[in-house]
């Protein structure tokens, strides 16, 4: 290849953007924008990234599909960790048939695990295991390795598979050593560390305690009736039901599992299910229909009965009732729990990865923000969200050595 | 125009701890190639490096009889190929996008690889003498018995081919298998060019056609 743009790339691979900068900062040729984009995303200038590789993608030749198609991975990549997950996958796809084509199979690869990383972000770990699984297993140069084996720790610790999890974080780390990019190390030690910090809160008899990944896995072989906050569902042995869709029973039965074995009073159920602060006939009436549902419901797991005072569960299977709880019970937990890796999200990923509306994710991240407890920049479409930054939070961004290889 | 599949007749790596070649020359005795921030001296009876040079090497390497000439960034270095001491530099033609160089008859000949040019310069003052069009991208060049050679490299396609360095027009081309690069060209003097391997890090020697 030519002389500079080796220089530049060489540059950019022992992660001295700047360098690479100084190299091509005046150079509009296509290796050079490309390049320039590259710099620009590990600089963090993520905007800008975009622009320039786009240009450098329509400036390769109709003979350069190959590196047309790097640039397309390189931009899918930045919308990944932009969050802008809106992005035509389409086009992802197509780059990465052509990088197979022409044999360039570590970063199809990548572009494979672009498309994974996604798919996990938008809870679809289904997907995200198939896609990985079409890839088979290539042996792949060590920062690429690094990234598989985060999408494979990433599906561990969603389907609540904490030693596979940490079996595969462990592979993650020693790439990383191979790979010997901080930035690479850095993600591996920040995604290891979501299994040594409080993943749950227990409940149970009044009393709570945090509770750890693998603790949580254990819970689901135990022989408790569970009410999982997580799933919004009650649980015991192999039988589950939901409620995932009925908000108000599952108040109901949240609050009957935390004062269990004591009953709880019809004052404090009304308070807990309808929000409502003076409890009068027609409430108390309310709860009737609604205790009545709640059983139907539960039948196959428990009796709920009532008491002088109120209401109380009586499990059949069990002598123990438990409630899984959320870390930190905020209001909107769930976006809470998105914005938490730090990066910028835009309304409307969070309402796909949600699964929700963009209104009410709109509404509830206005809420949010008076608070406080996160904040914004830019207008408009190109507003993003984030939690207030954490220092040295690595980008995720980790395209550079193997988009370089001519 | 002969057009025919290269001939590949051995190759060379790729090793360890060289992800590329970008240039290659050679001295009589040794092919000299550019990896990065090293120039390697690999001998082609036995295959392994005997020596390298750390020197910036970012595009093609050439040879005059005592120094080496090796493109880093925007420039071109000579450098006593027995010390490894850099001697003097002059800019490069294509301010950058240089690729090839060889040396023939007093002068440079770099390659300009998105221009697709071949440029004849002074080798110390660095002035362009004349410029040669190709019709691909440049990448490596020889001249051997009078003969202008150069690679081409555009999208894993690759050939090498000789041309009228009067005209620029192709006089005969040698396809390399789909998939291959070359980076970086040297004729032995022989029946043999060395050609690099780009990111593959190796060298590959093929046959030159014989003349009737």
């Amino acid at each position: 290849m030519e002389s500079l743009i080796t220089a530049a790339a060489r540059a950019l691979e022992a992660g001295d953007p700047l360098g690479a900068l100084n190299r091509i900062a005046l150079r509009n040729d296509a290796p050079s924008l490309a390049l320039r984009g590259i710099a620009m995303a590990q600089l963090g200038d993520l905007a800008k990234a975009k622009t320039l590789l786009r240009s450098a993608a329509r400036a390769f030749g109709p003979r350069e599909a190959v590196a047309r198609a790097r640039c397309v991975v390189a931009e899918a990549e930045i919308a990944l960790v932009s969050r802008d997950l809106n992005w035509p996958m389409k086009a992802l796809a197509a780059a990465r048939a052509t990088l197979e084509k022409h044999g360039d199979l570590a970063n199809a690869a990548h572009a494979g695990h672009i498309e994974a990383r996604r798919l996990l972000l938008l809870g679809r770990p289904d997907e995200a295991e198939r896609t990985l699984a079409e890839l088979g297993a290539l042996i792949l140069p060590p920062a690429s390795q690094v990234v598989r084996e985060l999408v494979v720790a990433g599906i561990a610790i969603r389907r609540l598979r904490t030693k596979e999890a940490r079996a595969a974080l462990g592979r993650a780390a020693g790439a990383a050593h191979l790979a010997r990019i901080p930035a690479l190390a850095a993600e591996v030690e920040s995604a290891s560390l979501v299994l040594d910090t409080p993943a749950a809160r227990l409940i149970a008899r009044g009393k709570e305690r945090p509770l750890l990944l693998g603790e949580v896995e254990a819970l689901a072989a135990s022989k408790a009736l569970v009410v999982d906050t997580f799933h919004y569902s009650v649980r015991n042995g192999g039988i589950f039901v939901s409620l995932g869709t009925r908000p108000v029973l599952f108040a109901l039965a949240r609050h009957l599992a935390q004062s269990w074995p004591a009953d709880v009073s019809r004052e404090a159920l009304i308070a807990a299910a309808f929000r409502a602060r003076h409890a009068d006939e027609s409430h108390r009436a309310r709860l009737r229909v609604e205790m009545g549902r709640l059983r139907a419901k539960l039948k196959p797991l428990a009796d709920v009965t009532a008491t002088k005072q109120g209401f109380a569960l009586t499990p059949h299977k069990t002598r123990d009732v438990l409630v899984l709880a959320r870390p930190i019970e905020e209001k909107h937990a769930g976006i809470l729990a998105l914005l938490s890796d730090g990066e910028p999200w835009s309304s409307s990923a969070l309402a796909l990865a949600l699964d929700t509306s963009a209104r009410t994710v709109q509404r509830a991240l206005d809420e949010l923000a008076r608070s406080s407890k996160v904040q914004f920049f830019g207008h408009g479409r190109a507003r993003r969200w984030m939690t207030p930054p954490v220092p040295g939070f690595p980008t995720g961004l980790l395209l550079p050595a193997p988009l370089l290889k001519t | 125009m002969k057009r025919s599949a290269a001939e590949i007749v051995r190759e060379y790596g790729p090793f360890a701890g060289i992800e590329a070649v970008h240039g290659v020359t050679y001295d009589g005795k040794h092919v000299w190639f550019a990896s990065g921030d090293k120039l390697n001296a690999l001998d082609p009876a036995d295959g392994k490096i005997a020596r390298s040079i750390d020197v910036a090497a970012h595009a093609g390497t050439a040879f005059d009889g005592r120094h080496l000439f090796q493109i880093a960034e925007d420039r071109i270095q000579k450098i006593d190929a027995a010390t490894g001491k850099v001697l003097g530099t002059i800019p490069s033609p294509g301010a950058g996008g240089d690729s090839g160089l060889a040396w023939a008859e007093g002068s440079l000949w770099v390659g300009q690889y998105r221009e697709r040019k071949i440029h004849q310069v002074d080798p110390e003052t660095g002035k362009i003498l004349r410029t040669i069009e190709s019709k691909r991208f440049v990448t490596g060049v020889t001249w051997v018995d009078g003969e202008l050679w150069h690679g081409t490299w555009e999208n894993e396609e690759s050939d090498v081919r000789r041309i009228d360095p009067e005209t620029g027009k192709v006089l005969e081309q040698l396809d390399l298998p789909a998939g291959t690069g070359v980076s970086g060209l040297e004729s032995d003097g022989g029946d043999q060019f060395f050609c690099g391997g780009g990111g593959r890090g190796n060298v590959r020697a093929i046959r030159r056609p014989r003349r009737s």
